[in-house]
């Protein structure tokens, strides 16, 4: 093969040109729905750092150290980001992709397929670095007027930069499937990748950072700061990237920390080059091996699902979907991050001090159980569209033995349900009744927030769960693919307007209840029956969903082929 | 036992299937041949319940597939031609899982699952998880599943792909027995040895139309070839006789 290496990243680029071509159902909405968000959000960050950047121009030396400090926390949070990502695709990349068989077997040299797999690496684990930066660097440049040439110099820090962490990611990638197999590994780093993702937003939760917005606690925001100073050192390639960023903003070219880059990304890549030479092939052949896994046995699962009183099918259906689920660790582990959430969430409610305005406390608190009901709510469906929405999907391409099975699509879909319904609902009640505990609201909305709850979750759930049989990908990778496919996105798009419909629903009646309570007044006899008339809407609005939803979804799946 | 009768599928204009009937008697093992492309999947697909058809009707064991889908389904043992498994179960719970399916539980569908492990030679593997099989595996674990319920009719689709010898020859002793016994077998394969082997009558497909049918004299008669191999008789009736010389 005489090609340079950029030819063996020209099938990603024809996969990428024709799946653009052939256009798909749900294709425009998807594209303008996350086109919308991705610029939106990138508006936003402009936004914000444009503002802030200005803000801090008042402040002269002060505001110099801040905009240092925070582009030092910027690259050093980005650098291991990326570190982390590239672990992930180099292992996706270098060891598990399929068509790493043909290749291999082509005269293809070393170097060329090292090349070219270390392009996809990078490619892939710093595309949202860039895309992050991009927004934030134009911002800042503009805000701080900085010369044209800043703009180069932002492009030659940021390439080196993301090269840096990429190539120790790909190395560390090389040790890890030396020592485990490499589905082995995936399975390990997905792991320390949520663990780190709990930690992070656990403790971006509990430093409690809307302490900086009260005067009174201003000592603590010196020590903030000084704990902020520690972590950012002169010897990482964050620290490097941070000061000539910095002193392009000021006019000048910093030569020694941008050299820095270019020679510390150039010599680990002849580094991690050198070391796929000479151990990549021996690694890879590793990962081929078929070893028997090791798993949890589950042994007590079978004997309790059979004292259900359920039919051998559904049994059979059921103890199927748990142990798939506990066994793959892409799935179960989305547990801890939703755990993480769920205490984050109910952890607002607990600090949040609303008894600093005393005499509008009541009222507050009465609209914040609506507010909490309506979140309470939407991480449902956040949690629907993850765990739900992709029951069908997650059959995969062995479908076909419930398919040829004698076993009604109904029953199958049912035993969807219940299998997600069950979890999901103990979750949204316990963050329903403990964040309105925390918040103090009178019995009766405690009472209607955990009624209501209940029957949002039914639809909510019912919703997820038709709108996955009608919207099946047998053939996605992941579930996350399923979750952020055309029928996910139509899916969290009805359940926001769901919620809103039956938030608005149950609380006019509620506040006039709540109004006339207050002002120990009796109410007419009329409003009574409009009262009533809301929250039967209300319910039925959650029963037809729930029915509708599971009625289509069962069709869909009688109609498949 | 199977009857299958003027079935069609279209796929937007393309018509895929255009009104194929088949009737396989108890204890008969049909051969379905035909070129790629020729409909041969798309057929089988219809009668395990895969795909629905456009058109036409078919019936297992007296039970209308459309109309009595889980009493049909109940009859049937469905060998696909691509043995896609759920990769996080062991072989033993797959077929406890696949028994449950078919209203199979407790000691009688352990001690049967046992049995066909046993057969297939997958009983040192039984524990382990799916993922760490072989395509081979995964295929004889396939044919374990199939055979669990005790079908009245079999559904084989390509039975010999990723099968060694020994898997081959075993596969084809099984279906001899299982024919004596009065299961009915459908097969769709491209081994023409394996049909001329086993088969008691052969279908022959082409653009979705069932072209010839008979037992290995008879196909040879209609294609009026004196070879006693059934490659030129496929051939000839499917118009592939004509190729190409080859530069190697």
């Amino acid at each position: 093969m005489r090609q340079a290496f950029p030819w063996l990243l020209l099938p990603l680029v024809w996969s990428a040109r024709n799946r653009a071509r052939r256009r798909e159902r749900g294709d425009g909405l998807r594209a303008a729905l996350f086109g919308g968000l991705g610029l939106g959000a990138a508006a936003a960050i402009f936004a914000i750092v444009f503002w802030l950047s200005w803000q801090l121009l008042d402040y002269e030396e002060l505001g110099d150290y801040l905009v240092r400090l925070g582009l030092g926390w910027l690259f050093l949070t980005f650098l291991s980001f990326v570190a982390f990502s590239a672990l992930v695709s180099a292992l996706s990349t270098f060891f598990l992709s399929e068509d790493l068989r043909l290749l291999l077997a082509a005269p293809v040299p070393p170097e060329r397929l090292f090349h070219s797999r270390f392009a996809r690496t990078v490619g892939q684990s710093a595309w949202m670095v860039v895309a992050f930066l991009l927004p934030v660097l134009l911002a800042l440049g503009l805000a701080r007027c900085a010369p044209p040439g800043y703009y180069f110099v932002a492009v030659a820090t940021v390439v080196p930069f993301v090269v840096i962490p990429s190539a120790m990611g790909a190395v560390i990638t090389l040790g890890l499937v030396s020592v485990f197999p490499a589905r082995r590994a995936r399975d390990l780093l997905m792991l320390m990748g949520l663990l780190f993702a709990v930690a992070i937003v656990l403790l971006l939760r509990f430093i409690r950072p809307e302490r900086l917005l009260d005067v009174q606690s201003l000592p603590d925001v010196t020590a903030f700061f000084a704990t902020l100073q520690s972590p950012v050192t002169p010897f990482l390639p964050s620290f490097w990237a941070g000061e000539s960023l910095f002193g392009a903003l000021r006019g000048q070219v910093d030569l020694l920390h941008l050299g820095a880059l270019w020679t510390t990304a150039l010599a680990l890549t002849v580094l991690v080059r050198a070391a796929y030479g000479r151990h990549y092939f021996a690694a890879w052949s590793k990962a081929q091996e078929a070893r028997k896994a090791r798993f949890t046995r589950l042994t007590l699962l079978e004997p309790l699902v059979r004292r259900m009183p359920f039919s051998p099918a559904r049994r059979a259906l059921l103890v199927k979907d748990v142990k798939v689920f506990l066994r793959d660790t892409t799935q179960w582990s989305q547990l801890l991050l939703l755990l993480a959430l769920a205490l984050v969430y109910v952890y607002n409610f607990r600090v949040l001090d609303l008894d600093r305005i005393p005499y509008m406390s009541r009222v507050i608190k009465n609209a914040y159980a609506f507010v909490n009901l309506g979140m309470a709510a939407f991480v449902t469906a956040a949690v629907a569209v993850r765990f739900v929405f992709p029951a069908v999907s997650s059959e995969g391409p062995a479908f076909w033995v419930v398919r040829t099975a004698p076993v009604r699509m109904s029953s199958f879909l049912w035993s969807k349900l219940w299998t997600g319904l069950l979890p999901i609902f103990v979750l949204a009640e316990l963050i329903t009744v403990t964040s309105n505990h925390l918040l103090g609201v009178p019995l009766v909305l405690k009472l209607l927030g955990a009624s209501a709850i209940a029957f949002m979750t039914l639809a909510l759930v019912g919703l997820a769960c038709g709108m996955g049989a009608q919207h099946p990908r047998f053939g996605a990778e992941n579930v996350t693919q399923v979750a952020g496919s055309y029928g996910g996105v139509a899916f969290m798009v009805l359940a926001v307007l769901y919620i809103l419909a039956t938030v608005a629903l149950l609380a006019w009646p509620a506040s006039q209840y709540l109004w006339h309570e207050f002002r120990s007044l009796p109410i007419a006899p009329h409003r009574q029956a409009w009262m009533a008339l809301s929250l039967a809407v209300a319910l039925s609005l959650s029963l037809a969903t729930f029915w509708l939803s599971m009625r289509t979804g069962i069709r869909a799946l009688e109609d498949l082929g | 036992m199977i009857l299958v009768l003027n079935l069609a599928k279209t796929f937007g204009s393309f018509r895929a299937v255009d009104g194929v009937s088949l009737d396989v008697a108890p204890g008969e093992i049909h051969g379905f041949l035909g070129p790629n492309g020729a409909g041969k999947t798309t057929t089988i697909r219809m009668i395990a319940g895969l795909l629905k058809p456009t058109a036409g009707r078919v019936s297992i064991d007296g039970h209308d597939l459309a109309r009595e889908p889980e009493a049909a389904k109940r009859a049937l043992g469905f060998i696909p031609d691509r043995p896609y498994l759920y990769e996080k179960l062991t072989a033993a719970e797959f077929l406890r899982f696949h028994g449950g399916l078919y209203g199979m539980e407790g000691e009688a569908a352990e001690a049967r699952a046992g049995e066909l492990l046993e057969l297939f030679e997958l009983v040192g593997w039984k524990d382990e998880l799916v993922e760490s099989f072989s395509h081979g595996m995964k295929q004889r674990l396939v044919m374990c599943a199939a055979f669990l319920h005790r079908p009245r009719a079999v559904l084989v689709d390509e039975p010999m792909v990723g099968l060694d010898p020994r898997g081959a020859r075993l596969i084809k002793e099984i279906f001899r027995v299982m024919s004596r016994r009065g299961v009915a077998i459908l097969m769709s394969t491209h081994t023409l040895e394996v049909a001329e082997e086993m088969c008691d009558r052969i279908s022959i497909i082409l653009g979705g139309r069932i072209i010839a049918r008979g037992t290995v004299p008879e196909l040879h008669a209609l294609a009026g070839t004196d070879d006693p191999q059934l490659t030129p008789v496929f051939l000839k009736l499917t118009g592939g006789g004509a190729y190409q010389e080859i530069e190697l």
